[in-house]
C-alpha cells in the first residue's frame, strides 16, 4: 500500500498475543462510558449520578438482579443463536423472528397439555421441543434457500422477521385462532390471547444471595443451552466440520464434508436457540402468547442477541455473561424511565460499546505501523 | 372518481413511499459502493427528529425553516453514517454488525429518544409544514389531480432525485468508477480510482438520504415527533433496494408499491370491507416478493446481470492475497 | 533499471538488478518461479518501491508513487490475473479511471466512447466487440482487452506478465503476432515468463533472473532453450536427472475410462481422457496449465464429478462428486492451490493435519474429538516432516510455502493412501523444498502407492515419472516411457504437436 507522504499502515497480524484479547475488550468498554460521558455532559446532565442510577437500577437495588435476569433470559437465547450460526459465518440476522415462531409454537403445546395445578414436567418440556422445533423450523427457511440455492440468508432472515411478525400479530387481532381467547366479556371487544393455563406456568428456583434472587427456568435453560452448544463446537466432529466450513468452504469440500447438510443443522440449532428464547418468554415471563404489536415486537431482542454474540465473540459462555450486563443496562433503562433519567441513554450506550468493541476488534487483528515516508512493504510472499 | 379505491391507494402510496424511496435510494448508493448499511432505520429517526429540532427552534419563515430542517436532517443522518463508514472502511469491522449497532445507537431506544426528550420536543405539532404545492382546484383533476398535484416539495423533489441518481450511475463517468467500485475493487484500484473515497462519500451521501427520509414524517406525513415515529421504514427501504435491483428507477416503483400496500388495510376497514386473511397478505407480501426476488437472482445465470454489487459486504484492502 | 535492489521480511527479491529495454524491441525476462521478475515488474509499475536503484525513462530518472504514476509515465502492464469488472462492457473497462483529456469530462459518452475502443481493437488485429460484456468473452479475449487497457493510454512500454499461462497455442501465435507488431511501432514490449520455446519465439533479447540476480542478456536468435535453461537453472542441463528406480510395478490403482469432464463455464475441460496408475509406478501428465489438469485432478479426486466415463480405484467406481468416497477409497489429493483449497488457513496446523482423518476411531471417539489424540498426532507428524512451526496450535497461514506443502503431504501420507494425486506439489518453492517433495514421491511409490503427478515442470516430470503422458486441451497426447523420453518431443505434444517453428 503505497500513500504519498507517509501515514499510518495497518498490517494483519501473525500472532494475536493473549493479553490483547482480553484488554482491547475491556478497553472499548471503558472508552464507550467514556464517550457516552461526554454526550451526557454535553446535554447538561452529570455523568456520575446517571451512572450511578445505571447501576443501582441493574445490580444494586433491592429485586434488581432478579429484574436483571428477566431482561438478560431472552438476550441470552438469541445471543447464542447469533453465536451459532455466525461462527460458521452464516449471518443469521432472523432470530427476532424465529423467536416469535417459537413463542407461537410453544404458546399452542403450553395451551394444549397445560391444565390446572402445579408446575407439569410433561407440559413444560412440550413447550419447549415445541420452541426449538418452531424455531428451528423457520431458520430452515433462509437455511435451505442457502444451502440450495447459494441465496443471500441475510436478506431472506431479515424478511422473514417481519413476516413472523405480522403472522404474530394477525394470530390474535385478525382472526378467530386457537391462540386467540373467545371467551369472556372482553374477548369480542378487544382482542386478548388466551392465557397459559396454570400448569404451563414455568418455575422459579430461588437464588439464596442478596435477599433471594428468582432465577426463571429459562435462565437454568439457557446456561445448558451454553453448555450444549460450547461442548458440541469445541468437542465434536460437527463442531470440528463447521469450523473447518467457517474458514475455508473449498477446503471443507475438499474434505469430504457435506456442507449442505451442515447449513442446514447450524440454522436449524440456531433457529431451535431463539425459538427456546420464544418459548421461555410465554413460560416465564408473560404466561401468554403476546401478539401486540407493541409488546414482544417492540423488544427487538433478536437484534439484541446479535449484538450481545457480537460482543461475546461468538463464545457461548462469554455470551451468558454479556447479555447478563447488557440485561442489566436494558433493565435499568426501563425502570429509569422518567424526567429525571435521560431517556434512549441505555441504546447510546450500548451502541457506543459496540462501535468501541467493534473498533478494538481492528487492534486484535492488525497492527497499526506509522510509515515515516512512502513505504511500499507489503506483507505477502513475493513471487 | 378521485374517491375510488384506486385513486385514494395510489396517492396513498405515494405518500407513505415517499420516505421509503429517500431510504432506499439513499442506501442504493452506498450498497453500489460495496457498503451495506443496516442501520438506515436509526438514521432515518436521528434526521426526523433533528429536522423536527430545527423547525421548532429556527425563527425564520416557512420557506427557509422548512429548507433549513431538511438541510440539518441530511448532514444529522450524514453524520450517523459517518460513524458506520469509519468503523467499516477504514476499521474494516464487520459490515453487519456495525449497521445493527448503528440502529440501536441512533434509533427508537437510543440517540433519536434521547434527544427528543432532551429537547422537549414531544407533544407539540410542528410549527411548519409541507402542504401540497398545488392549488385545490389543480387537485380535483381526474385521477392526476390526486396522484401527481395533490403532494408536497419532498416528493417532487423525491422524482428529482430518483431521474439524478439514474443518470449518474448510467450517464456519467464518476457514476462508472462508484459502480466498478462495488463490482470489483481490486480492478478499481489498479485503474487508479480511489475506492476508499467512493465509499465514504456514498456512504454518507445514503446517511444523507437518511435523514432527508427521517424528515419526511416528521415534517409531512404526521407533523409531530414521537419516539420511532418510522416504523421500521428503514427496514423495509433496505428490502426495497434488493427487490428494485439496485436500480433507481424501480425504487420508484418499489416504494410506492410497498407504499400502497402500507395503506390498504386502513382503506378497506374504513370502506368496511372485510378484511379476514387479506391484511396478513398486504402486511408481508413487500418482504415474501423480496425472497422470492432474491431467490430467482440468486440462479447463476440471473445474478450476473441482475445481482448484488459483487463486492458488497467485503472490506477492500489492498495488500493482502 | 539499475542496481534495483528489494527486500521483503526474509528474503531478498532483487540484488542488485540491472536491466535495460530499448524501444521497438521485444524483450523477454526469463527466470524460474522466485527468481524476481514480478517483483522487478511491479517496481517498474509502481506497486512497489524499490530499497536501493534508480530507473531512468528515456534517460530521465523517475520515481513512482503509485501505479497511477507509471501508467501516467506510459507503463501499461497486463497481469496474470486481469484487473477486469465482469458485469461492465469491453469499452467501459478500458477507459475506466482515465483522467487525460477525454476522461475528465463528467459525461459518458457511449457511443463515442465504443467507436473510440473499436478503432483502437482494430488497428491492433485485437478483435473484440466494445459492447460485449466481460463475463460473455473467452479467457483470450478478455486478455486482448487487457491489452487495449494499455494502448488506450498509449502506453509506451507494455509489461505482459505470464501472458500464456491462460491461451490455448493458437491465441499465444495471435499473441506474439501482436507484440511484434506493437514493437515495430515503436513500443518497447516487456515480456515475462518462464517457458523456454516462448521467449525463444517471439524476443528479441532475453534476460536472465536468478535468485533476484541477473545473469546473462542474450540475443534471442542466439539463444537455443538449452542454453537459457542452463542460465536459468545455473548448471548444465545434460538432460533430467532420473534415478532410475528399482520399483516393482503391480496391480492397477486407479483406472480413468473415457472420462469427460466439464469446466466452470460450462465448456468441456477434459474430454475422453482414458489412463491407469499401478502401485508402484509414477505417471506424470505434462501440460501448460490450463489445459484441463485441475479438473482431471479433481474428478479422482471426487471433488468434481464427470460428465461422462469411469473414475475407479482399485477396481471400484467412486461415487461422482463425492470427495468422501475418493478419500475412503484410498485417494489422497494435493492441490495445487495450497492454502486455498488444501488447508483451512486460520485454523491450528493439528487440525489442519486432521482435517481428513477426523473421523477415524483414534482420533475421534463416536462424535467425540479426541483432542489429546490429535495434538500428539500433530506433533509427530511435525517431527517426522520436519515442519519448521512454532508449534501444533499455531495457525496454518503463518507457514512458509514450502512448510504448508510439508503439512499437508503430511497429511495426505499419513492416511495410507493407495493412490497419490500431486498437482503442481513444487509451484513455489524453493530449491531444498522441491528436492524433499521429490523425495516423498519416490519414497511413495516405493512403498506401493500409485503416484498421478500432474506438473507443468518437464525437469520435475523426467526427473520422477516412470510414464509421462501430455494434456492437451483436455486431451492426452502421446505416452511416452520416461527413459526414452525426448525433452523437445513432450515439449511439441504440450504445444499441440505441430511444428510452429
Amino acid at each position: 500500500m503505497v500513500r504519498p507522504g507517509g501515514r499510518l499502515r495497518i498490517e494483519r497480524r501473525l500472532r494475536q498475543p493473549r493479553w490483547l484479547v482480553v484488554a482491547v475488550p475491556a478497553g472499548s468498554l471503558v472508552f464507550a462510558f467514556l464517550a457516552s460521558g461526554l454526550v451526557l455532559v454535553a446535554t447538561g446532565h452529570d455523568p456520575l449520578s446517571s451512572y450511578r442510577q445505571l447501576l443501582d437500577a441493574a445490580f444494586v437495588n433491592n429485586g434488581a438482579i432478579g429484574q436483571t435476569l428477566i431482561s438478560a433470559t431472552p438476550l441470552a437465547f438469541t445471543g447464542l443463536a447469533a453465536a451459532a450460526a455466525f461462527r460458521m459465518r452464516l449471518f443469521n440476522i432472523g432470530g427476532e423472528g424465529q423467536l416469535y415462531v417459537g413463542a407461537i409454537a410453544a404458546a399452542a403445546a403450553g395451551l394444549y397439555f397445560g391444565g390446572s395445578g402445579g408446575p407439569s414436567a410433561f407440559a413444560i418440556a412440550a413447550m419447549v421441543v415445541a420452541g426449538c422445533a418452531g424455531g428451528a423450523a423457520w431458520a430452515l427457511i433462509p437455511g435451505a434457500l442457502r444451502a440450495f440455492f447459494k441465496t443471500n440468508e441475510i436478506i431472506t432472515s431479515l424478511m422473514l422477521n417481519y413476516v413472523a411478525g405480522y403472522v404474530l400479530t394477525y394470530l390474535v387481532f385478525n382472526t378467530e385462532s386457537y391462540w386467540r381467547q373467545t371467551t369472556g366479556f372482553n374477548a369480542a371487544v378487544f382482542p386478548t390471547s388466551k392465557p397459559l393455563p396454570p400448569s404451563a406456568n414455568w418455575p422459579t428456583a430461588t437464588i439464596h444471595v442478596q435477599g433471594g434472587v428468582p432465577l426463571p427456568l429459562g435462565a437454568g435453560i439457557a446456561l445448558l443451552a451454553a453448555t450444549v452448544v460450547w461442548v458440541l463446537y469445541r468437542r465434536t466432529r460437527f463442531g470440528f466440520e463447521v469450523q473447518v466450513l467457517g474458514d475455508s468452504p473449498r477446503a471443507a469440500q475438499y474434505a469430504g464434508m457435506r456442507t449442505r447438510r451442515k447449513i442446514l443443522a447450524v440454522m436449524a440449532i440456531s433457529g431451535a436457540l431463539a425459538g427456546l428464547g420464544g418459548a421461555s418468554q410465554d413460560g416465564d415471563f408473560r404466561h401468554t402468547l403476546d401478539a401486540d404489536p407493541n409488546g414482544l415486537q417492540k423488544q427487538y431482542y433478536g437484534y439484541a442477541g446479535i449484538v450481545v454474540a457480537a460482543l461475546g465473540r461468538y463464545n457461548p459462555f462469554a455470551v451468558l455473561l454479556v447479555a447478563f450486563l447488557v440485561g442489566g443496562l436494558q433493565n435499568a433503562g426501563n425502570t429509569l424511565q422518567g424526567a429525571d433519567f435521560p431517556s434512549g441513554l441505555v441504546g447510546v450506550i450500548q451502541g457506543l460499546i459496540l462501535f468501541s468493541a467493534l473498533g478494538g476488534e481492528l487492534l486484535v487483528r492488525y497492527r497499526l505501523r506509522f510509515a515515516r515516508r512512502a513505504e511500499a512493504t507489503p506483507v505477502v510472499e513475493p513471487a | 372518481m378521485n374517491n375510488s379505491l384506486l385513486v385514494v391507494l395510489v396517492a396513498s402510496g405515494v405518500v407513505y413511499g415517499t420516505p421509503l424511496l429517500y431510504g432506499a435510494l439513499g442506501e442504493l448508493l452506498a450498497e453500489r459502493s460495496g457498503v451495506l448499511n443496516l442501520g438506515v432505520e436509526g438514521m432515518m429517526l436521528v434526521g426526523a427528529v433533528m429536522g423536527f429540532w430545527t423547525v421548532q427552534r429556527l425563527h425564520a419563515g416557512t420557506g427557509l425553516s422548512l429548507a433549513a430542517a431538511v438541510g440539518v436532517a441530511a448532514l444529522a443522518g450524514a453524520a450517523m453514517a459517518a460513524i458506520h463508514a469509519f468503523l467499516v472502511i477504514t476499521l474494516r469491522a464487520s459490515q453487519i454488525v456495525s449497521g445493527l449497532a448503528l440502529t440501536i445507537f441512533a434509533g427508537a431506544a437510543g440517540l433519536s429518544s434521547y434527544l427528543g426528550n432532551d429537547l422537549n420536543l414531544a407533544d407539540n405539532p410542528a410549527r411548519h409544514t409541507f402542504h401540497a404545492l398545488f392549488p385545490a382546484s389543480v387537485q380535483r383533476w381526474p385521477v392526476v389531480g390526486p396522484i401527481v398535484f395533490g403532494q408536497n416539495v419532498l416528493v417532487y423533489a423525491s422524482w428529482a432525485c430518483v431521474v439524478l441518481v439514474w443518470l449518474y450511475l448510467t450517464r456519467t463517468r464518476p457514476g462508472l468508477n462508484l459502480r466498478a467500485v462495488g463490482e470489483a475493487p481490486g480492478a478499481a484500484d489498479a485503474m487508479g480510482i480511489d475506492v476508499v473515497a467512493y465509499r465514504y462519500a456514498h456512504t454518507l451521501a445514503g446517511g444523507a438520504f437518511a435523514g432527508v427520509a427521517g424528515a419526511t414524517f416528521t415534517l409531512a406525513i404526521t407533523p409531530q415527533w414521537v419516539d420511532g415515529i418510522t416504523g421500521g421504514a428503514g427496514w423495509i427501504a433496505i428490502a426495497l433496494v434488493i427487490f428494485a435491483f439496485w436500480r433507481p428507477e424501480l425504487c420508484l416503483v418499489g416504494a410506492y408499491f410497498f407504499g400502497a400496500l402500507q395503506a390498504l388495510a386502513p382503506q378497506l376497514q374504513a370502506r368496511n370491507i372485510h378484511l379476514g386473511p387479506t391484511v396478513l397478505w398486504t402486511n408481508t407480501l413487500p418482504y415474501v416478493m423480496t425472497v422470492v426476488v432474491l431467490l430467482l437472482v440468486s440462479t447463476s445465470g440471473a445474478r450476473r446481470r441482475l445481482g448484488a454489487p459483487a463486492a458488497l459486504g467485503e472490506p477492500y484492502v489492498r495488500e493482502e492475497r | 533499471m539499475r542496481g534495483i535492489t528489494k527486500r521483503f521480511p526474509g528474503v531478498v527479491a532483487n540484488d542488485g538488478v540491472d536491466f535495460e529495454a530499448a524501444v521497438g524491441e521485444v524483450h523477454a525476462l526469463l527466470g524460474e518461479n522466485g527468481a524476481g521478475k514480478s517483483t522487478l515488474s511491479n517496481i517498474l509499475t509502481g506497486l512497489y518501491r524499490p530499497d536501493e536503484g534508480e530507473i531512468l525513462l528515456y534517460g530521465r530518472r523517475v520515481e513512482f508513487q503509485s501505479p497511477r504514476d507509471a501508467l501516467d509515465a506510459g507503463i501499461g502492464m497486463v497481469h496474470q490475473h486481469f484487473r477486469l469488472v465482469e458485469p461492465f462492457t469491453v469499452a467501459e473497462n478500458v477507459i475506466l479511471g482515465d483522467h487525460r483529456g477525454e476522461g475528465r469530462s463528467f459525461r459518458l459518452r457511449r457511443r463515442a466512447i465504443e467507436r473510440r475502443v473499436g478503432e483502437i481493437s482494430r488497428r491492433y488485429g485485437l478483435h473484440v466487440d466494445p459492447r460485449a460484456r466481460i463475463w460473455q468473452l473467452s479467457v483470450g479475449e478478455q486478455q486482448r482487452v487487457e491489452i487495449l487497457k494499455a494502448l488506450y493510454r498509449e502506453a509506451r512500454i507494455l509489461i505482459l506478465d505470464e501472458p500464456t499461462a491462460v491461451l490455448t497455442p493458437q491465441e499465444a501465435e495471435a499473441l506474439f503476432a501482436t507484440l511484434r507488431e506493437m514493437a515495430a511501432e515503436g513500443r518497447t514490449v516487456i515480456f515475462i515468463s518462464h517457458k523456454l520455446h516462448e521467449v525463444k519465439a517471439v524476443a528479441d533479447r532475453v534476460t536472465v533472473l536468478r535468485g533476484g540476480r541477473s545473469i546473462a542478456t542474450v540475443q534471442g536468435a542466439e539463444a537455443t532453450p538449452r542454453s537459457l535453461a542452463a542460465l536459468m537453472v545455473g548448471r548444465e542441463v545434460a538432460g533430467p536427472e532420473r534415478v532410475e528406480s528399482a520399483r516393482s510395478v503391480g496391480d492397477i490403482v486407479l483406472e480413468l475410462e473415457d472420462v469427460w469432464v466439464t469446466g466452470d463455464r460450462g465448456a468441456d475441460a477434459v474430454c475422453g481422457v482414458s489412463l491407469a496408475v499401478r502401485t508402484g509406478e509414477i505417471v506424470a501428465i505434462a501440460g501448460v496449465a490450463g489445459n484441463g489438469q485441475r479438473e482431471l485432478a479433481e474428478a479422482v479426486a471426487g471433488i468434481r464429478p464427470p460428465a461422462r466415463g469411469s473414475v475407479r480405484v482399485l477396481g471400484r467406481a467412486i461415487r461422482a462428486g463425492d470427495p468422501r468416497s475418493a478419500i475412503r477409497a484410498g485417494v489422497a489429493y494435493v492441490p495445487e492451490d495450497r492454502l486455498g483449497t488444501g488447508l483451512a488457513p486460520s485454523l491450528s496446523i493439528a487440525s489442519n493435519l486432521a482435517l481428513k482423518a477426523y473421523r477415524e476411531p483414534h482420533v475421534s471417539r463416536g462424535p467425540l474429538l479426541r483432542l489429546r489424540a490429535i495434538r500428539d498426532r500433530a506433533l509427530e507428524l511435525i517431527a517426522r516432516y520436519r515442519i519448521a512451526a512454532p508449534g501444533p496450535n499455531a495457525q496454518a497461514r503463518q507457514l512458509s510455502g514450502g512448510n504448508l506443502q510439508k503439512v499437508v503431504l503430511a497429511r495426505e501420507f499419513s492416511g495410507r493412501p493407495r493412490l497419490l494425486v500431486a498437482a503442481a506439489p513444487t509451484r513455489g518453492l524453493d530449491v531444498g523444498a522441491i528436492e524433499t517433495v521429490h523425495a516423498y514421491l519416490r519414497d511413495a511409490a516405493a512403498n506401493g502407492v500409485g503416484v498421478l503427478l500432474i506438473s507443468e515442470d518437464l525437469d520435475e516430470i523426467l526427473a520422477l515419472a516412470d510414464r509421462v503422458a501430455v494434456l492437451y486441451e483436455g486431451r492426452l497426447l502421446g505416452e511416452f516411457a520416461a527413459a526414452e523420453a525426448d525433452l523437445e518431443e513432450i515439449g511439441l505434444a504440450m504445444a499441440g504437436g505441430h511444428d510452429r517453428r
